[in-house]
């Protein structure tokens, strides 16, 4: 075993209760033949992110979900698509760990990153330990055909750019997610993601390559305020049964279907947002 | 209905392992044998029944038409696997091209009117894909091919006679298979990784470690015999057994793995090359250090039945 298991584990035994490393035992994952599943996702590396990403979830960020046992599939493919913002992806990390904690058997979502993400030293390869792959058609294509559980941000880098002013206004909603779920009979979740957008007020962005991402962004404070997340999932729509494989190349019905998640997403959003009692409570 | 198969590189260790199998077929009628070493050098088994070796310069038409308008023709062989190719990354010039291609477009020229030979595999390989971040993990058939004029004549070559053949598809008489192998991690078959991991310690570039996937010569062999029986042809992506990060194979290999920064792997293993003389060169698998790319053999299993079920006899357990 090499040095970053060994202390993935140990890590692991120490931080997390004993029920749910058994819980973890259960994970979906498709061995490749020596642990490690063909995109390089490696389950003790998913109960390492799990004892990482518990203090910024539980006290941080005390994050708080509604809906996400009775939203998310058991079982086969299904595209989660949210709203993305905040400067840093933890809005991705949480999500990531919501899912994990909330299904059963456990399913790991397979967070869709950007191009860049995949050629950044350490995080690369750590998050792709964690189940991440980079943004091409053709990995979502093999997931989805191996019933897995994709996380996609219809905004992408423009929604996790965006300036302060625009916190909670959906950014262009591409359509991608959407043909990949018609395409593959996956029905998509909804999610609305509140408090992120607050998390790093971005006032501006340097138009600079910085590690590969395409600006830098410029924020009022250094790091993530401890904002309350709220995840609002709702109802899955099921372009999996309204939908036939071939529409995936219809444009009308493609926009139709994005239309449909962005909307979703955006009334989880307004409703998120006149719930919630304040920004940090 | 038995089938006659003529082997070129069968002086390899693939080549050689093939015939070996070949002759152990009982679907498998006479097997002409083609490599470039005299034959009490080449095969020990040589004086097999049903084989029969033959030295030939692949790179003379003259002689490979005399091969195959002669023993090829009189023997009723029906199946060409054309295995053999260059296998030195440092070798490069006008007569390695016309050893790894002009030989490949000869040979399947003169086969599209043969009498007797109807089915063409060429052993192509794994190094013919782009491997880029922003490309799929997984590794398709219709995956992007690396075109770069940069590129190595190690991979240009490889690409060149591979898509040459791929053209002929369809349009030509012969049922035509291409067969893109992972790397063969084993000696003499070329194998970059087995060159660097020839060393006591194997330098990677920090802060990366990318998906391979390998294969052992036996499952090679076993997808080049599926496909002298496919009825189908076509293009083949054919993986290994073994998926495994870069670090992992390393330790596997029982060599210690130092991260270095990338910075510094070009100019140390070109030391390595030019002071020591191995084949390893960074340049030609910098991408593949840093990014994953894994085989899909989807196609292979549904068409040709193909399965990886043989993986790489690593030193180190665990």
């Amino acid at each position: 075993m090499s040095l970053s298991l060994a202390i993935a584990r140990l890590l692991t035994a120490g931080a997390l209760p004993a029920e749910e490393r058994e819980r973890l035992k259960a994970l979906r994952f498709a061995d490749a033949g020596h642990g490690f599943d063909a995109f390089g996702m490696h389950p003790d590396i998913v109960a390492l992110g799990e004892v990482l990403l518990a203090p910024l979830y539980d006290r941080y960020f005390r994050v708080s979900s509604y809906g996400a046992a009775e939203a998310i599939p058991k079982e086969g493919p299904a595209v989660i698509a949210a709203n993305h913002s905040g400067a840093l992806p933890i809005d991705g990390a949480m999500l990531w760990l919501d899912v994990l904690r909330h299904t059963t058997p456990p399913r790991v979502a397979r967070t869709v990153a950007d191009h860049f993400v995949p050629m950044l030293p350490v995080i690369g390869t750590l998050f792709a330990r964690g189940g991440m792959v980079g943004g091409s058609r053709g990995n979502a294509r093999v997931l989805l055909e191996a019933g897995e559980l994709l996380l996609i941000f219809p905004e992408g880098v423009p929604g996790i750019g965006k300036h302060f002013r625009d916190r909670y206004k959906l950014q262009d909603w591409r359509v991608g997610h959407v043909e990949l779920a018609i395409r593959h009979g996956a029905p998509v979740v909804p999610v609305g993601v509140v408090g992120a957008e607050e998390q790093m007020p971005q006032i501006g962005r340097i138009p600079i390559q910085f590690a590969g991402a395409p600006f830098v962004p410029v924020t009022l404070t250094p790091l993530p305020m401890p904002v309350h997340y709220h995840l609002h999932y709702g109802a899955p729509i099921r372009t999996d049964l309204e939908y036939r494989p071939e529409h995936a190349d219809d444009p009308a019905a493609v926009r139709e279907a994005a239309a449909r998640v962005k909307a979703a997403v955006q009334a989880l959003l307004d409703k998120g947002l006149a719930e919630r009692p304040g920004i940090f409570a | 209905m038995s089938r006659g198969v003529l082997v070129t590189g069968a002086d390899t260790p693939i080549g050689e392992r093939l015939v070996r199998t070949l002759l152990d077929d009982e679907h498998v009628g006479h097997v002409l044998a083609v490599g470039t070493r005299p034959m009490e050098e080449a095969l020990p088994f040589a004086n097999a029944r049903r084989l029969t070796y033959l030295p030939v310069n692949l790179t003379r038409e003259r002689r490979v038409r005399e091969l195959l308008f002669g023993p090829a023709r009189d023997l009723g062989i029906d199946v060409i696997v054309h295995t053999a190719m260059g296998r030195a990354a440092g070798e490069e010039g006008k007569a390695v091209h016309e050893a790894n291609v002009n030989a490949t477009r000869d040979l399947l020229a003169l086969c599209e009117r043969h009498p007797t030979i109807r089915t063409f595999v060429l052993r192509s390989y794994a190094e013919v894909y782009q491997v880029q971040a922003d490309l799929p993990v997984l590794i398709g058939e219709d995956h992007p091919i690396n075109l770069s004029p940069n590129a190595p004549q190690y991979v240009r070559d490889r690409v060149e006679a591979d898509l040459h053949t791929c053209v002929h598809m369809g349009l030509s008489p012969l049922r035509i298979l291409v067969l893109r192998c992972a790397e063969v991690l084993a000696p003499g078959t070329g194998s970059q990784l087995f060159d660097y991991l020839s060393s006591p310690i194997c330098l990677r570039p920090m802060g990366y470690d990318p998906m391979l996937n390998l294969m052992s010569v036996r499952d090679a062999v076993a997808a080049l015999q599926k496909a002298v029986h496919a009825r189908e042809h076509g293009i083949f992506n054919v993986p290994g057994k073994d998926t495994l990060p870069l670090s992992l194979c390393i330790r596997k290999w029982g060599r210690p793995a130092i991260p270095v920064p990338g910075a510094w792997m070009t100019p140390l293993y070109r030391w390595r090359r030019q002071l020591r003389g191995h084949d390893f060169s960074y340049g030609m698998n910098r991408r593949r250090f840093h990014y994953s790319g894994v085989l899909d053999g989807r196609r292979a299993s549904d068409i040709l039945g193909y399965q990886p079920s043989h993986g790489i006899d690593w030193p180190v357990s665990g």
